[in-house]
């Protein structure tokens, strides 16, 4: 086929050959230079970032500390003197404890704790498994310190999913927002998230579900049995009619008030 | 300046900002400077990873593909490479439609926008624009023979 060099063109194009030259005319100094100038500013701002010192290592895990833990103080809900005390150890970051918490809890609460049958004490039972699970058990202890503790609990199971270890590497964001969402104050949250200031208390809570044997999460404790797993709210209305008729009040209050079993 | 010349600079740009943001992913770097946005919540967010690599190292492989292909494509020898044109609106445009699955991940999923996924997402935007006028400028060239 002969080479359509000479056929008119159909269009307003400039003639053949410019193109071509405008592609050939200038290639080496300004875009070199461009090409530079952006190298410089690019390598300069990039070494700027990595030298400047890291805030937070990215690869170290935080897990709660159980050596030398100080007694457990777990989250109270309901009547202090209420006849049966329900202790749970859960790890807001396990789905099973999500779970209980949102399907279940809010008919126990209703039902047994506001009824004044049972009281229940939440104690923190980070899994090591769980990247965040520790971070969300000091947002939930930093709202304790302002009174907001069982708020931010529900808010933290509710949004699991948005903030977990699978979600997520850094969960402060979230935490962050639900502080606000549920009237914290919220620089005063930060500073004291950021401290880490109840990671004893939450290594304690851990240290004490350890020395009941709880290996599990969510573990009950409710009379002086351990009930692991997950449980409907008919085996907790059973279970606390139970203890309220045949364990005596002395041998419950020993359990709830936190102190290990001996 | 030819048009392939304004897509390898902009793709060493693009270098760069995936460059900053694999190697925060790799933990080299602490923080995201971010003023506008929450760069750390979208980029450590689960949607930061795609087929086991951070989208930052995704992108870091795109832009060196592109500026190499580009720079290529400046050498007298190639510059009227048909080949290079079309590859390069290939690429460009399956950037453009990654960086818009990001960007709605963003805005829609994650709630949070990363002012540099957004600067990338423009980058690819415009390369992919001065790649087509660049294949543009090859259909007006007479097929270059022997």
């Amino acid at each position: 086929m002969p080479a359509n060099n000479d056929r008119p063109r159909d269009r307003n194009l400039p003639p053949r050959n410019t193109v071509r030259e405008a592609r050939a005319s200038n290639r080496p100094k300004a875009f070199f230079w461009i090409l530079g100038l952006i190298a410089v500013v690019g390598v300069a701002a990039l070494g700027y970032e990595v030298s400047k010192p890291k805030s937070r290592s990215t690869d170290v895990r935080e897990v709660a500390d159980t050596t030398n833990a100080g007694p457990a103080q777990g989250y109270l809900i309901g009547k202090v003197d209420a006849p049966v005390k329900i202790l749970e150890y859960a790890d807001f970051e396990c789905p099973s404890c999500g779970g209980w918490a949102t399907v279940t809890e809010p008919d126990v609460r209703t039902r047994i704790i506001n009824a004044g049958l049972a009281n229940l004490t939440y104690y923190d039972f980070p899994l090591q498994q769980h990247r965040n699970t520790l971070a969300a058990s000091n947002a939930a202890a930093c709202a304790d310190e302002q009174g907001k503790f069982w708020q931010m609990h529900d808010r933290l199971f509710q949004a699991q999913d948005e903030w977990n270890g699978a979600a997520t590497e850094q969960p402060k964001p979230f935490f962050k927002r639900y502080a606000g969402e549920v009237g914290l104050d919220v620089p005063k949250w930060e500073s004291c998230f950021d401290a880490r200031k109840y990671q004893k208390r939450i290594g304690a809570n851990l240290a004490d579900g350890l020395r009941r044997g709880v290996n599990s999460t969510p573990t009950f404790v409710i009379g002086s049995k351990l009930y692991p797993g997950m449980r409907s709210y008919d085996e907790m209305k059973r279970l606390v009619d139970s203890v309220a008729k045949a364990a005596g009040p002395i041998e419950v209050d020993g359990i709830a008030s936190g102190t290990p079993k001996k | 300046m030819t048009k392939r010349m304004i897509v390898a600079a902009l793709a060493l740009a693009g270098i760069f900002i995936s460059l900053y943001l694999t190697l925060y992913k790799l933990g080299v770097i602490g923080e995201l400077s971010c003023s506008i946005g929450s760069c750390e919540t979208v980029n450590a967010s689960k949607w930061s990873r795609f087929l086991g690599l951070p989208v930052a190292a995704w992108g870091l492989l795109f832009y060196l593909d592109v500026f190499a292909i580009a720079l290529i494509g400046t050498l007298a020898r190639f510059e009227d490479e048909r080949v290079i044109s079309v590859v390069l609106v290939a690429e460009a445009a399956v950037g453009v439609l990654f960086s818009a699955w990001l960007t709605y991940l963003e805005l829609g999923v994650i709630h949070a926008i990363c002012i540099w996924c957004v600067t990338s997402a423009v980058i690819v935007t415009v390369i992919l624009f001065v790649s087509v006028a660049d294949l543009r400028d090859m259909r007006d060239l007479p097929a270059v023979t022997g």
